[in-house]
């Protein structure tokens, strides 16, 4: 589910990251509040361990494996603000220091697994373990919990990919950032997710919250005990409509005319771009007319070329040296 | 010692083959914690920044340069900046190379597979500024975090006003992946190892193996706190460093000025 760069458009990374600011204060505030001092660490520890989580595979019928996110188990275990700071360090770490989801969608990637699904999770693990007295709620909500979490993340990463092409196309109507509607993006997320990825999630879940139930009860994040208030229904549903708010935003930060933006619009629902491009007729050849590269001047080509030429062969002189020396190198899998 | 003195039963010979099981998960699972832990020390041998470069300079221009790429819409600059990647990656060495080009070619076939069905339909623009778009931004990150010491890159967000909880949340956190990750290889090992023949309650072990790495990490947690303390941490995170700057500094600038020039240029914003 991490979205790399360049499948979002700027505009809409920053409308994410923007999103992800208030949470980030309030997660650090509310932390400073009721973590005790001498649990701080337990914040890195617990990114540690959401960051070695993904490491875990995990077998699944079928004969493939698969790895759990690991989120709502976070939010159930330590807390919700705590897991949401951790998962978020978790991602940081990834995409700084892996390349592992990108830098601008950062903020997109940490809407959707630092705050949608630990917070959707929690709550609805809470909201049922209050409801089920028995042992068998805490079960349930567990599984609800973890199952909806993953996929409302799912989803909104869905409809954050989906909502590009109605938003951000150059002069001949082509998406410029990732080019599947909401009616392709939604459903190919949630397929793999309802059938794989969140079965995978409940499972190491359940299987890891039993076990530390079992060997050492007490760790486990008790919360306030409260009702729960129908404002964390409306956080529910904000967290679940704000993607589509980017819909508005999105034409608010846009970079294009007037008669674009009715365009959008007024295109309603047929915005196939697929019959307009192929009217319009993109010609790829006109980028490269005779091997020159468009809008330079032949020299700046050729020495464009050239660098190129001169770093690949560099490259791939250093990689087989490498690979004769003993290949230390190929262990790196 | 004499034929006679070993039981006779030590001298049969046995032929037990252990009924094969599959493991495949339990190998995944190794496999990628030991790319992982190698990733991690590789990264903690470098002595220093590899092109001397001050963190702070490579991090904010790295973050420009992906911004850059990815508002661009001339074909031209994206192969610009391309090139200026191979041509930095023709300095590193080999390995480096290596495993940067491996994720990035992944991810850039990757995306390739995925935008193919719109070029089936006439849209090359997708395929044939996002791909190369992609490749550019994975390696620009790799990059970054071959060339420079990790301890150097939070240090540098240090900069960037980010509050100290997340500085320091984020380097213990690198250091227990370390930590957990070893603990948790060890026990992988123990249940491959002891896993002879059919084991049927291998997968209910996986989810104990996480569940003790949480205990573990917990418990981790509240001995890092106590050491701390007795050093006189007072949750404040400071860092204290002279500014120098280097020759390598100022090469890197220009380079990178040249490299927002080109955007301007080619994205014809000087024309208009």
């Amino acid at each position: 589910m991490h979205i790399p760069d360049n499948y979002l458009s700027p505009s809409t990374c920053a409308v994410m990251g923007a999103a992800m600011i208030p949470v980030w204060v309030m997660a650090v505030k509310k932390v400073k509040e009721n973590v005790p001092k001498e649990r701080i660490p337990l914040l890195g520890v617990g990114a540690a361990f959401s960051f070695l989580l993904m490491m875990f595979n995990v077998p699944i019928p079928g004969g493939t494996t698969a790895h759990a996110v690991g989120a709502a188990l976070l939010a159930i275990l330590l807390g919700p603000w705590p897991a949401c700071i951790s998962v978020t360090i978790a991602l940081l770490i990834q995409a700084l220091l892996f390349g592992d989801g990108g830098i601008l969608a950062f903020g997109a990637n940490c809407f959707n697994m630092a705050f949608v699904a630990p917070f959707v999770g929690y709550f609805i693990y809470k909201f049922i373990k209050e409801r089920v007295k028995s042992g068998k709620g805490e079960y349930i909500g567990i599984i609800a919990g973890s199952y909806i979490g993953i996929n409302m993340a799912a989803l909104c990463a869905a409809i954050e990919f989906g909502i590009q092409p109605l938003l951000f196309k150059n002069a001949a109507g082509l998406p410029l950032y990732s080019p599947y509607p909401l009616s392709v993006s939604v459903p190919a997320m949630m397929v793999s997710h309802l059938a794989i990825a969140g079965v995978v999630e409940v499972i190491f879940t359940v299987a890891i919250y039993a076990f530390i139930k079992r060997v050492s009860p007490g760790m486990i994040y008790e919360g306030a005990k409260q009702k729960i208030k129908p404002i964390y229904a409306a956080i529910v549903a904000l967290i679940i409509l704000s993607p589509l708010g980017l819909l508005a935003a999105g034409t608010a930060w846009g970079e294009w005319g007037a008669d674009e933006i009715k365009n959008v619009i007024s295109g309603g629902k047929s915005l196939g771009f697929i019959p307009e491009g192929m009217k319009n007729g993109f010609n790829f050849n006109a980028l490269f007319p005779d091997y020159a590269i468009k809008g330079v001047p032949d020299i700046v080509g050729y020495i464009l070329s050239a660098l190129a030429g001169a770093a690949i062969l560099i490259i791939i002189f250093k990689i087989v040296s490498a690979l004769k020396k003993g290949k230390p190198a190929k262990i790196q899998a | 010692m004499t034929e006679k003195d070993i039981p006779q039963w030590l001298l049969e010979n046995e032929n037990y083959i252990p009924k094969s099981d599959k493991d495949t998960f339990i190998n995944k699972s190794i496999l990628s914690l030991l790319s992982l832990l190698s990733h991690i020390q590789r990264q903690s041998r470098h002595k220093t920044d590899l092109f001397g470069i001050n963190a702070a300079f490579s991090v904010i221009f790295t973050i420009l340069f992906i911004i850059l790429l990815s508002v661009s819409r001339s074909m031209v600059f994206v192969i610009t900046a391309n090139i200026y990647l191979l041509l930095v990656l023709c300095l590193l060495k080999a390995e480096d190379i290596i495993t940067i080009l491996k994720t990035s070619f992944g991810v850039a076939v990757f995306t390739f597979i995925i935008l193919l069905p719109t070029a089936l339909y006439g849209n090359f623009y997708s395929i044939t500024m996002i791909t190369p778009k992609v490749f550019a931004s994975v390696t620009a990150v790799n990059i970054l975090s071959r060339s420079t010491r990790w301890n150097s890159i939070t240090g540098a967000l240090k900069t960037f006003f980010i509050p100290d909880i997340f500085i320091l949340v984020l380097d213990i956190t690198i250091m227990y992946i370390t930590m957990l990750g070893e603990f948790s290889l060890n026990m992988l090992y123990a249940l491959k190892l002891r896993s002879v023949g059919r084991n049927k309650n291998k997968r209910n072990s996986l989810s104990g193996i996480a569940g003790t790495m949480f205990i573990k990490s917990k418990e981790m947690a509240e001995e890092t706190y106590a050491a701390m303390e007795c050093r006189g941490f007072t949750g404040d995170y400071r860092i204290y460093r002279k500014f120098k700057f280097s020759f390598a500094d100022a090469i890197y600038i220009i380079v990178n000025a040249v490299i927002i020039f080109c955007f301007i240029y080619f994205g014809g914003y000087l024309r208009k």
